[in-house]
């Protein structure tokens, strides 16, 4: 037996070791196919790679029906893959978090964000465990429970995500490819639907709510490429447990990007890969942010011919602009939509997340190009 | 009323040329030392408090340890403080830049921060950063600085050394060179302003390893979300606060450093003010001679029907034209002088107080509005003050008396003797006064006492002079041939001139009072200071960074430096002393550690108490963790042996009990050493041994301190930048520094003495002036020339020699005050008195002949008189 337990173990390397990872001049890992994810450990941070998201959104609804949208995001930025000085102040990583709260019966979005270096322990990503944090805005796991939590001025989260279906991997083998160069990709699963229950607080004002929420985890290198100027993305929760997430380039020249692409996920978990040519996604009605002064199209026609399915998509209110001057730096839109229409030849709704970047300022690009510093 | 005066008073001044102009350079020259010694002071502590401005920003409160740095761990505790505010964790120090042509040094502020959560407490812009906007956001500006040896300097210090973006500079960090590289350039705005520009900012990463404080935090800048609670906040955070940190505002940093220094000042202000009252006397003098000279004119102006009032008014008048004249002129001599004052004033302070002090700005030489307020509202009442003795003397002449042209002269009588009662109240008044304890550390009592003596002094002057005249006769009879009858002539004259001119040359006494005092204070403290040395020294070699010579620097030596040091074949021991500042009650003092293992083995102390401490006491105190104090800590806060000294540590205040109380010349801040052991128990952060700042080397017996001091220089090369002193040349920087500190005290003096000078020179013009009469009548009795002008230069002589000894006698009853009351009250040290022979003798001779020089030009007025007088009688 003893041979065999060698063999097994032989193999096993073999296995392993046909992952071939690269890496880019500064030593960060590169995004390459072959990768094989393994949960809980890959909710863990990837220290390796030099950038790196975790990006939760949800629609709720309070006991007394008031819609809430939600989004918290834990972006990790590398600046040195090894710092020279063991101060604890020497800059590694950029931890940057957005959060923002749309209180759909207000019609009013809140907005804050965070930005901090590790130091003695204010920001980061734990890589044995689950659990990203931010001063005192954390995600972490327990059991099979995404716990997050946030505060600022008066509003806040805390909310308990349980996943319904096991991670869905975009792509092939969970490899998002963003850009024409090989390693300009990302690592990205997400869990599309996650049963959510807790608090949303506003202005000090505490909810009790239940909904869906949605949980991205992407991490590479390099991701953009200069002429991609931005994208419009989205996720959607469907009624009939379906979920679908799509996200188009627009370049800068405004031909349409190969790398344009989907994932369509059954209700069993089953996620089947989209490519450019198997939906459409066009603009609908606008309306123009007066502080950023960017128009954003805040309804969308979505067409999927080959699951017949024609799916309108409205903003639950327009004004969801995300302005971050203290941490990103860039003007983005985020929101909560309604979706209806029609899917597999059956009428159908649910709600999602829309965003759309790049119609303002600096593209979200700069900062997640293959050289991240900003200029 | 208007007319009048220009007729009466303006025209006289014109007539009066000579006398005008004195009376106004005199007031003048005190003017202008008074508002010199205030820019001085103004600017050796204006670049500090800049800086404390400057980097302190919107920051409401700041954290610190006590003393020294703490543990930055601890920020975990204080998550409770994002509630209140933004905190901003700093590292703070400063470097020393050197020039191209290694001559200049300048002090370099560094401040570390996080970029990231500075922002709500400091703005930073920048020149040729962005096209749309010069503030960088809190990531831009990180990522400029994010390398360890990044630095963002300002405009201002680039332009002056010809660096640009991208360039490099060396700095010396303690006894380290290191190169920092310019990544961007900070506009003359906020934190750009400190120091007049010599400010660096860092990465508090790059910081703590520029500083060698990994794991360290100077301070936490705290902004409140809300201003208005300030007090309450303060509270809050202080109940709340871990044990070892303390809240303040940045303004009490400040004033810590403001009342360590406000002695110094204060005496530099008090030295200053002397010169001002010779300018007072000038005016009292000159209008004096003015209402004497003019008796009849008033007399005539009073009997075409000026009232009293408006007599008076027109001397006082006059008085008022020139004390604002002088004043005028003093500001723009003061603003002159102010440079060179700041200079020297600075140099102090920075020497034996504040590091910042060094950097004085431009801006701080200028003439403030407050300057010119303070001028003028001291000058114009004292003036009007000084002048309203002889403004009412004025208006009592009578109309009869000016007609019959009597009492013009009415000065043969003898000096009053109310002076004498006078002059004993206040002696008396003096005794009293030299009792009284300091008002806050500040020895106004003392100073008010030098008053009281200098006026008794004063007062009995034209009766001194009086008697010492009639000596003088009695003694001419003895004077050789030729000189007799001049002699006596003089005596006489002077005696009979002795109530009038009794005022100019108590101006005169005054200023070499002060002079002698102030001699005499240096010359004892310097004796002290050498016997203090010789006796304490007991190293061969003395080592310290050669970043400062300022105290409180805490520039350390690196350990590779000390490890160099250590491997020399001819060393034997080290002892090594790091000292920090230490918060201590509402002002500073400075906390030393020492190994007091090598002072029982090797070491020498001066011990004030107990009388007897033996190497087994040093170890004793050593086992016991108590502490030494300096015995200016035991004269500043009043302890002593046995008792005990609370003091911060991380884990919160401790009390130490007092082993002994040595004398330390080196410093005036109260220092408290404990032993190195005791420091790495109980005050440091991470229970390590502190850098030491200095070291003493112990030689082999027969090894030769030059030979070892050149091989060890040479073996630590370029790298470490330490200053090795021997024995011998460690006397000679001592007494550098000595020197320059008091440089500015002697250039006060010499001008006071000017002024002095001025005024006698004065009083003699007139005397001669107003005796032209009798002086002819003298030629026609058949005195030579030659003989009226010995006369005439033995009366200016007679007036320097009393002068001179009277300034010799009050001078020391006035350095007995200062030495012993005001020294002991200022800056807490004893002082053993020793007058300076030499130099008095030296002064004696300098003094008397400048008295025959200043005699020299109204001799020679005189026996013009005698021409004109022979011509009238033809």
């Amino acid at each position: 037996m003893c041979w065999l337990a060698m063999m097994v173990m032989l193999l096993g390397a073999e296995e392993a070791t046909s992952y071939q990872p690269t890496y880019n001049d500064e030593g960060w890992r590169e995004a390459m196919p072959g990768y094989s994810f393994s949960f809980p450990r890959d909710h863990a941070s990837h220290p390796d790679c030099r950038i790196e998201w975790w990006y939760y959104t949800g629609n709720l609804v309070s006991e007394n029906g008031r819609r809430f949208g939600y989004q918290l995001t834990f972006f990790r930025t590398g600046i040195t893959l090894e710092p020279k000085s063991a101060s604890r102040w020497a800059v590694r990583d950029l931890y940057m978090t957005h959060f923002a709260i749309s209180d759909g019966s207000a019609r009013r979005h809140h907005v804050h964000e965070r930005l901090n270096r590790a130091g003695v322990g204010m920001a980061g990503a734990a890589t044995k465990h689950y659990r990203v944090w931010n001063e005192g805005w954390q995600v972490s796991l327990r059991g099979n429970t995404h716990h997050l939590v946030a505060e600022a001025e008066g509003d806040a989260i805390d909310l308990e995500l349980t996943p319904l279906k096991s991670p869905a991997l975009h792509g092939r083998d969970g490899i998002s490819q963003k850009g024409a160069k090989a390693g300009n990709a990302s690592h990205y699963y997400s869990l599309t639907r996650m049963e959510t229950k807790g608090t949303v607080t506003v202005d000090g004002v505490t909810h009790r709510v239940r909904g869906l929420s949605w949980m991205d985890h992407e991490f590479g290198t390099s991701f953009l490429e200069k002429e991609q100027i931005g994208w419009d993305w989205l996720s959607i929760q469907l009624d009939n447990d379906w979920e679908l997430m799509l996200y188009q380039f627009r370049r800068s020249d405004g031909s349409s990007d190969p790398r344009t692409s989907g994932t369509l996920v059954d209700p069993e978990g089953e996620a089947t890969p989209l490519g450019a040519g198997d939906f459409t996604m066009s603009p609908g009605e606008t309306w123009t942010s007066s502080a950023s002064g960017a128009r954003y199209p805040v309804s969308w026609k979505l067409s999927i011919p080959e699951q017949k399915a024609q799916l309108e998509v409205r903003a639950i209110f327009p004004q969801q602009e995300m302005r971050t001057p203290l941490s990103t730096d860039v003007t983005y839109w985020e929101g909560a939509i309604d979706v209806s229409g029609t899917f597999g030849g059956a009428s159908a709704g649910g709600s999602g997340y829309l965003e759309m970047t790049g119609y303002s300022g600096r593209p979200l690009g700069d900062s997640f190009s293959s050289d991240g510093r900003v200029q | 009323m208007p007319r009048l005066f220009s007729r009466f008073i303006l025209r006289s001044l014109w007539h009066q040329k000579g006398r005008s102009t004195i009376t106004v350079l005199g007031i003048a020259l005190g003017v202008a030392v008074v508002v010199a010694i205030r820019i001085g002071n103004h600017g050796s502590i204006e670049s500090f408090k800049t800086a404390t401005e400057s980097i302190a920003g919107a920051t409401s409160l700041q954290i610190t340890a006590g003393s020294g740095r703490f543990d930055e761990l601890l920020l975990n505790e204080l998550g409770w403080l994002d509630g209140l505010g933004n905190v901003s964790p700093v590292v703070e120090g400063q470097v020393l830049f050197e020039g191209h042509d290694g001559e200049t040094a300048e002090l370099l502020q560094v401040l570390g921060i996080d970029a990231l959560r500075d922002r709500p407490v400091r703005s930073y812009y920048l020149l040729e950063f962005d096209d749309r906007r010069r503030e960088p956001t809190p990531r831009q500006l990180l990522e400029l600085i994010v390398d360890l040896d990044a630095v963002i300097a300002t405009e201002k210090f680039a332009r002056q050394h010809g660096l640009a973006i991208g360039d490099s500079f060396p700095v010396v960090v303690g006894d380290r060179r290191r190169e920092l590289t310019i990544k961007g350039l900070l506009l003359d705005e906020g934190p750009g302003r400190t120091l007049d520009g010599n400010f660096l900012l860092m990465d508090i990463a790059g910081a703590q390893e520029l500083f060698a404080c990994i794991g360290q935090l100077d301070r936490l800048d705290v902004r409140l979300h809300d201003e208005d609670s300030l007090e309450e906040a303060k509270g809050a955070i202080a109940e709340r606060l871990v044990p070892g940190l303390i809240v303040e505002q940045p303004d009490d940093r400040f004033g810590r450093v403001d009342r360590m220094i406000a002695a110094f000042h204060f005496n530099l202000n008090a030295l200053g003010s002397v010169s001002l009252i010779v300018g007072l006397f000038l005016i009292y003098n000159s209008l004096t001679i003015s209402v004497t000279m003019r008796r009849e004119e008033i007399g005539m102006l009073r009997a075409v029907g000026a009232s009293r009032v408006q007599t008076a008014s027109l001397f006082l008048g006059q008085a008022l034209l020139l004390t604002i004249v002088g004043a005028g002129l003093g500001l723009l001599l003061g603003r002159i002088l102010g440079e060179v004052a700041v200079r020297a004033t600075t140099v102090a302070v920075e020497t034996f107080y504040i590091a910042e002090a060094a950097v004085a700005s431009t801006a701080s030489q200028s003439l403030r509005w407050s300057d010119v307020g303070w001028a003028l509202g001291l000058t114009i009442p004292l003036g009007l003050v000084a002048a309203l003795g002889p403004a009412l003397e004025a208006s009592r002449v009578s109309p009869l008396e000016a007609i019959r042209g009597t009492g013009r002269l009415a000065s043969a009588r003898r000096p009053s003797r109310w002076a004498l009662v006078v002059a004993g109240v206040a002696f008396l008044l003096t005794t009293v006064l030299v009792r009284f304890p300091s008002v806050d550390g500040i020895p106004v009592w003392g100073y008010t006492a030098e008053l009281t003596l200098l006026l008794g002094a004063a007062a009995l002057v034209p009766l001194i002079l009086w008697s010492l005249c009639r000596l003088w006769e009695v003694g001419a009879s003895s004077l050789p041939r030729g000189w007799r009858v001049p002699g006596k002539l003089a005596g006489a004259n002077l005696r009979d001139a002795s109530t009038r001119i009794g005022v100019s040359v108590a101006a005169l006494v005054v200023s070499l009072a002060m002079m002698v005092a102030v001699a005499l204070m240096i010359a004892s403290f310097r004796f002290t200071v050498t016997y203090w040395l010789d006796r304490i020294i007991s190293a061969d070699i003395m080592v310290r960074p050669a970043t400062l010579n300022s105290s409180i620097a805490e520039s350390q030596m690196s350990p590779e430096a000390l490890a160099i040091l250590a491997s020399d074949p001819d060393v034997e021991a080290i002892d090594t002393f790091s000292t920090r500042q230490a918060r201590f009650g509402d002002t500073l003092v400075t906390l030393g550690c020492g190994d007091f293992q090598v002072l029982a083995a090797k070491g020498r102390l001066l011990y004030a108490a107990p009388a007897r401490m033996t190497s087994d006491d040093v170890r004793r105190a050593a086992r016991d963790g108590e502490v030494f104090i300096s015995e200016s800590f035991s004269l500043r806060f009043g302890k002593t042996v046995g008792d005990e000294v609370r003091l911060p540590t991380p884990s919160g205040e401790r009390a130490f009990r007092i082993a002994a109380v040595y004398y330390d010349y080196s410093n005036n801040r109260g220092t408290v050493v404990v032993d190195r052991r005791t420091f790495a128990r109980l005050f440091s952060p991470d229970g390590q041994e502190p850098s030491p700042a200095s070291a003493a080397l112990y030689l082999r017996e027969g090894a030769d301190p030059e030979t070892t001091r050149t091989r060890l220089l040479k073996r630590l090369g370029e790298n470490h930048r330490l200053l090795l002193f021997t024995q011998a040349s460690l006397r000679t920087e001592v007494m550098r520094i000595f020197n320059s500190t008091f440089a500015i005290t002697y250039g006060l003096q010499i001008i006071a003495i000017a002024a002095a000078v001025m005024g006698v020179l004065g009083t003699l013009y007139t005397i001669v002036h107003e005796r032209r009469r009798e002086i002819g009548l003298l030629g026609v009795m058949g005195a030579t020339r030659s003989q009226i002008r010995r006369m005439i230069v033995l009366e200016a002589t007679l007036v320097g020699g009393a002068s001179q000894l009277l300034g010799i006698l009050l001078g020391i009853a006035m350095a007995v005050i200062l030495v012993f009351v005001i020294n002991v009250q200022s800056f807490h040290w004893t002082i053993q008195f020793r007058p300076p022979w030499f130099f008095l003798a030296q002064s004696t001779v300098l003094v008397i002949l400048a008295s025959v020089l200043a005699g020299l030009y109204p001799a020679a007025r005189a026996t013009r008189f005698r021409s004109a007088a022979e011509l009238r009688e033809e």
